[in-house]
C-alpha cells in the first residue's frame, strides 16, 4: 500500500457569513503524526472533515495521496474516526464491521471483522447490539470501524472520547503502533498526549494557525503556552 | 456493486429488526383503504374503478414519502451518513442500495395494500396481477430514486418532515401521471396503454441517472 501525505493550500472553509477556517497551509509527510489542538470552535474538526472529504473547502485546495480530499481514490486512502460513532445500533458489532468492511470492498469481511474484533479487545461482545454499548465500547468499536481497511492516513478526532484507563491505554499502544507506518492527523485537547504520541503539533485558533511545532520543539508546556485559556486542556 | 449490496443488506436487516417503516407505511395504507370505504359507494361500480387507481396511488405516494424521510433519519443516529459519504467509490452506488432497500420495502407494503384494496372494493381479477406488479413497479422505481435523493436533502434541513413531500410531489407528477393512467385503463378494460407506460420507462431513466450522479453532492457538507 502506497504510503501517503496530506497537504492543504490556502484553506478557508465558511458557513454562511462565520468562516471555520481562514488560510490553513499544511504539509503532513508520509509517516508523521500530527496533533491539532486548538480551543472549541477554533476549527479542528472541520480542517479534519475536509481532508476526510466530506466537506468540500469554500477556497483552497486539499490533497490526500496525490488525489483532491474528495475525489474517491483519496477516501480509500483515509480512516476516519469522528465525534460520533458512525455505528449502527440495530447491527450487532460483527455486523458493523462486516458492512464497514464491505463499504472498503475488502475480501473476506467476516475476517476482516473478526481481527478488528479482536485487535480492540471487543471479541466477546461481537454478537451483541451496538445499541447495549457503553460509550466507551462504542467509541472501541467505532475506532475498529475506522481503521478497518487498513488506511495509508488516519484521521482521529478526539479519539480518547468515553475511553475508560485500560481503553486510553489500548488506543495509546495503537497509535505508536501507527507512528511511522501511517501518516495520522488526530485531533486532540491534551497537550501531553499530543506532545507523547506525536511526531509535530499545530495549536488552530479561530480558524488559523497559531502555532506550529515540529519534533524538535514539540512538548507539552509550550503547547499549552499556545493554548492559552488552561480550561481547554482535558 | 459491492457498495450497492452493503447498503441494501444494512437497510433491509435494520428495518427486519425494527420493522418501523413498514409498519408506518403499512397501517398508513389500510387506513386510506378504510376511509376511501366509508367514503364511496359499495360494490363494484363504475365510480368506484374509476376512482380506484388514483386512491390506491395517492395511498402509496404517501406512504412512500413516510419510509423515505425514516430511511435517512435511521442515517442520523450516530452520524451513520458521514460513514456512507465516506465510502471510497462513487457514492451513487450508496443511493441504488439506500433506493433499492425502499423499493422492496414500499414493494411488501404495496402488494399487501392492492390485495385489501382489491377485496374490499370488489375491483380487479387475477389476470389483472401481473400488470399491475409491472405498472407498480415502474412507477416505485421513480418514486423511490427521485424520493431517495431528495430523502438525503431533505434530512439535513431544519422542517426536514415537511421538507421531502413538499420537494418531492412536484416532481412525481410524470410518475403520477403515468401510474394512474395506466392503472385506470388496466382496471377498466383490462389493458395497458403503451403511451403512460412510455413515460413511466423515461421519468424512471432520468430520475436515476440524475439521482445516482446527484448523490455525490448530495452527501457532501
Amino acid at each position: 500500500m502506497s504510503r501517503s501525505t496530506v497537504s492543504a493550500r490556502g484553506l478557508v472553509k465558511r458557513f454562511g457569513h462565520a468562516a471555520a477556517l481562514r488560510g490553513i497551509d499544511l504539509e503532513v509527510p508520509e509517516g508523521t503524526t500530527l496533533a491539532v489542538l486548538g480551543a472549541n470552535g477554533a476549527g479542528k474538526s472541520t480542517l479534519l472533515r475536509i481532508v476526510a472529504g466530506l466537506a468540500r473547502p469554500s477556497t483552497g485546495r486539499v490533497e490526500v495521496a496525490g488525489h483532491p480530499a474528495t475525489h474517491h481514490e483519496a477516501r480509500r486512502q483515509v480512516g476516519y474516526v469522528g465525534h460520533a460513532t458512525l455505528l449502527y445500533p440495530s447491527l450487532t458489532a460483527r455486523e458493523n464491521l462486516i458492512f464497514a468492511a464491505r463499504l472498503y470492498g475488502l475480501q473476506d469481511p467476516g475476517e476482516c471483522a473478526d481481527r478488528a474484533l479482536d485487535r480492540e479487545g471487543l471479541a466477546e461482545v461481537a454478537g451483541r447490539l451496538a445499541a447495549g454499548f457503553s460509550r466507551g465500547m462504542a467509541q472501541r468499536l467505532s475506532i475498529a470501524r475506522g481503521l478497518i481497511h487498513d488506511p495509508a492516513v488516519v484521521l482521529l478526532d478526539e479519539p480518547y472520547t468515553g475511553l475508560d484507563l485500560a481503553s486510553a491505554e489500548r488506543l495509546a499502544r495503537r497509535l505508536s503502533d501507527l507512528r511511522g507506518s501511517h501518516t495520522v492527523v488526530w485531533v486532540t485537547h491534551d497537550p501531553e498526549r499530543a506532545a507523547r504520541y506525536s511526531d509535530a503539533a499545530i495549536v488552530l485558533s479561530q480558524g488559523r494557525i497559531a502555532l506550529r511545532a515540529a519534533a524538535e520543539t514539540l512538548d507539552a508546556p509550550s503547547l499549552e503556552a499556545a493554548l492559552g485559556a488552561p480550561d481547554t486542556a482535558a | 456493486m459491492n457498495v450497492f449490496l452493503a447498503v441494501l443488506w444494512k437497510d433491509l436487516v435494520t428495518e427486519w429488526r425494527g420493522r418501523d417503516r413498514s409498519v408506518a407505511m403499512l397501517v398508513f395504507c389500510l387506513l386510506v383503504v378504510v376511509v376511501f370505504h366509508f367514503a364511496l359507494p359499495g360494490g363494484a361500480t363504475r365510480e368506484t374503478q374509476e376512482l380506484a387507481p388514483g386512491l390506491l396511488w395517492v395511498a402509496y405516494v404517501f406512504a412512500a414519502v413516510l419510509g423515505l424521510n425514516r430511511a435517512f433519519s435511521v442515517e442520523l443516529e450516530n452520524d451513520a451518513l458521514t460513514g456512507l459519504a465516506l465510502v471510497p467509490r462513487d457514492r451513487g452506488w450508496v443511493f441504488l442500495g439506500k433506493a433499492g432497500a425502499s423499493f422492496v420495502i414500499l414493494g411488501i407494503v404495496q402488494a399487501i395494500t392492492a390485495l385489501v384494496f382489491g377485496l374490499v372494493f370488489e375491483i380487479g381479477s387475477l389476470g389483472d396481477v401481473l400488470p399491475l406488479c409491472g405498472i407498480v413497479a415502474l412507477g416505485s422505481i421513480g418514486l423511490c430514486s427521485v424520493g431517495t435523493l431528495l430523502g438525503a436533502v431533505a434530512v439535513r434541513t431544519r422542517f426536514r418532515e415537511i421538507m421531502l413531500p413538499l420537494l418531492l410531489l412536484p416532481l412525481l407528477m410524470p410518475i403520477l401521471s403515468g401510474s394512474v393512467r395506466a392503472t385506470t385503463e388496466l382496471i377498466l378494460n383490462g389493458q395497458v396503454p403503451f403511451e403512460p407506460v412510455q413515460l413511466l420507462i423515461v421519468a424512471d431513466a432520468v430520475y436515476l441517472i440524475a439521482s445516482f450522479v446527484g448523490f455525490d453532492y448530495v452527501l457532501d457538507e
